[in-house]
């Protein structure tokens, strides 16, 4: 096929399913229905159908993934137009992003190691709750797989948005902080773009966890790893 | 017109987030063009440069179909499937496990020191 139709045609699909899957959300609220994941699946399984590669899809893909740069500046706003909320919580907000950033990247290598997978595996696995392009820097520099790092931090995004009702139910989060600092450190921009329907207070503190765990993880990360696996 | 002061706004985005390429690349700073370019905002908004006004409607474009420029990324772990077979499907249970106690820990922490907060200084609204 032609690149550009090709290019057209896997634009084309991402839109129209996310905005058919976006609207399926708005109609039936079930947290198993975020656009996000619902759109995820249904991509991969027309790819497989058709025989298609992720190659393939991205001729178009990287058209809608040039975006996300632009659509990261813009959590800016919401921060800032929360920014005396912010001031009035530094502690807090920082107390919950370095605690709960040290606990996602301990708990998941140790556990990882207890199993007995390969020290690539470990590695790989370790930023899994810092934005992809960090997560992809700190795996290289620990002797992981980049891409494969990716991989873990959509899983834990996904995880991440789905568990975090209940999480909130269950432990009684019920503050703007309490549910945007656990979306923001534990599923970084997937909880973040989660975090917008709870409302702008939440959805600062969400892209503050965000992008302090990226700060904090950049330099902090290739630490935990000369000490976890020396 | 407002549609063209909006698209305005949104190449205005698009140049911070070039701005934040521009300096990881050039001052090999750790973090990402992207988040550079949100902490270039910040600044700019902060010294009063740029009025809120000036990106406001763009950057609520971009807010409001934030999941859609995830997605040609998230696809892609449609070519690890293999890395999860077999003993690999603990991986996955692994990282659902620690991401549920990392939020648990992050959430309850913050909401923690964010009510003590309250009640030492009594100026949380």
């Amino acid at each position: 096929m032609n690149t550009v139709v090709l290019a057209f045609t896997m634009i084309l699909l991402t839109v129209i399913l996310y905005f058919v899957m976006n609207a399926v959300y708005v109609r039936l609220r079930s947290p198993f229905l975020v656009p996000i994941l619902t759109t995820n699946i249904a991509v991969i399984v027309l790819l497989s159908l058709f025989d298609a590669s992720y190659e393939t899809y991205m001729v178009g893909g990287k058209w809608i993934d040039a975006l996300l740069g632009p659509a990261i500046v813009s959590l800016c706003i919401p921060l800032y137009k929360q920014r005396d909320v912010i001031k009035m919580n530094v502690l807090p907000i920082f107390g919950g992003v370095v605690v709960g950033g040290i606990v996602g990247m301990l708990t998941g290598v140790l556990a990882a190691r207890w199993v007995g997978f390969s020290t690539e595996l470990l590695a790989s696995i370790l930023p899994k709750s810092i934005t992809s392009p960090i997560a992809m820097q700190i795996a290289a520099e620990l002797g992981g797989i980049p891409s494969l790092a990716t991989v873990f931090v959509i899983i834990a995004g996904l995880a991440g948005i789905l568990m975090g009702p209940w999480i909130n139910r269950w432990f009684k989060i019920d503050t703007a902080i309490g549910q945007g600092i656990g979306l923001g450190v534990g599923a970084h921009a997937i909880g973040t773009s989660k975090s917008l329907e709870y409302g702008e207070q939440t959805s600062s503190m969400s892209s503050v966890a965000m992008t302090l765990s990226a700060i904090i993880g950049a330099f902090a990360g290739p630490l935990f790893g000369i000490w976890l696996f020396p | 017109m407002k549609i063209v002061i909006t698209l305005l706004q949104v190449g205005f985005l698009y140049i911070l987030f070039l701005t934040g390429k521009f300096l990881h690349a050039k001052l090999s700073i750790p973090l990402p063009g992207s988040i550079i370019g949100l902490l270039v905002l910040w600044g700019l908004l902060s010294i009063k440069i740029i009025p809120l006004r000036w990106v406001e409607k763009g950057a609520y474009v971009f807010l409001s179909t934030l999941p859609l420029y995830l997605i040609p990324a998230t696809v892609g772990v449609m070519d690890y499937g293999h890395v999860f077979a077999g003993k690999g499907s603990l991986l996955i249970l692994i990282t659902i496990g620690s991401t549920f106690i990392t939020m648990v820990v992050a959430s309850l922490v913050s909401q923690f020191m964010a009510k003590h907060n309250v009640k030492e200084e009594g100026t949380l609204s």
